[in-house]
């Protein structure tokens, strides 16, 4: 079965929600070793498990054999975070408005709402061979 | 995630603690949730004092409870909300959704007004 890997400051993992918690760890671990505070390593983490769920769930669509990408990277006084899935490629403009009213009690479709809320920047690049989520926040 | 459930005074209290980010540990906290339900159970409080964050997936099992018990005529209510998630139920407007509470004992008291 595959497992996830981490070389440097990147890990990939099989698309399987199993590993979500792999992820977080090395993530938390990661930030931290960059100086970040408590509450910014939990928004980044919060965003993080959305673009994976994503990644592993409507990208890869759940085949183990598939892989998620997460590189991070220090920037001056910020974090850069790339999520990247092998996908057919996801546009998140196709999402619903989280908060209309209509909308506000859907079980699903809030991830990419939130990722923007606590991001300071997030930038999509789709192509045919996946999705690639690029994100930053000042740490 | 882990989870621990009880009955008080007839109210359901359900105590995840942790991360709820998806995968096999929301499955654990949807599936007593459900388990409760379908026990015939309307008066659900599910307490976040040790929940360190949730994502959407957290969310979205809140909201299902809530409306599942809602069209059952019972109701879903929250205790102890930290900074972190009522900064995420306010950001995404489920604030005007569910009705918190600042203690458990505080939640269950309002099953009587």
């Amino acid at each position: 079965m595959n497992k996830p890997k981490i070389v440097g400051d990147t890990m990939t993992v099989p698309s399987d929600q199993e590993f979500l918690a792999d992820v977080d760890t090395f993530l938390e671990a990661t930030l931290r070793g960059f100086g970040a505070d408590e509450s910014v390593i939990a928004d980044i983490a919060i965003s993080v498990s959305e673009l994976v769920n994503n990644a592993i769930l409507h990208g890869n669509k759940a085949i183990p054999d598939k892989i998620v990408t997460i590189k991070l990277k220090r920037e001056n006084n910020a974090v850069c975070i790339s999520i990247a899935d092998e996908g057919t490629g996801f546009d998140p403009s196709e999402v619903d408005d989280p908060l209309d009213d209509n909308n506000l009690l859907k079980e699903v479709g809030r991830g990419i709402f939130i990722v923007k809320s606590l991001m300071d920047s997030v930038d999509v690049q789709a192509t045919n061979n996946g999705t690639t989520i690029v994100i930053k926040k000042a740490i | 995630m882990r989870l621990s459930d009880r009955e008080q005074d007839g109210v359901v209290i359900l105590q995840p603690k942790g991360k709820i980010m998806g995968g096999p540990d929301a499955t654990l906290l949807h599936d007593k949730l459900y388990e409760y339900i379908d026990q015939g159970k309307k008066n659900v409080v599910v307490d976040l004092a040790g929940v360190d964050w949730m994502n959407s997936t957290g969310l979205g099992i809140l909201i299902s409870g809530f409306t599942t018990l809602r069209n059952n005529d019972g109701i879903l209510k929250l205790a102890n909300v930290t900074d972190k998630i009522q900064s995420l139920l306010t950001i995404t407007k489920l604030v005007s959704v569910f009705e918190a509470h600042d203690s458990i004992e505080e939640a269950i008291a309002s099953f009587n007004d």
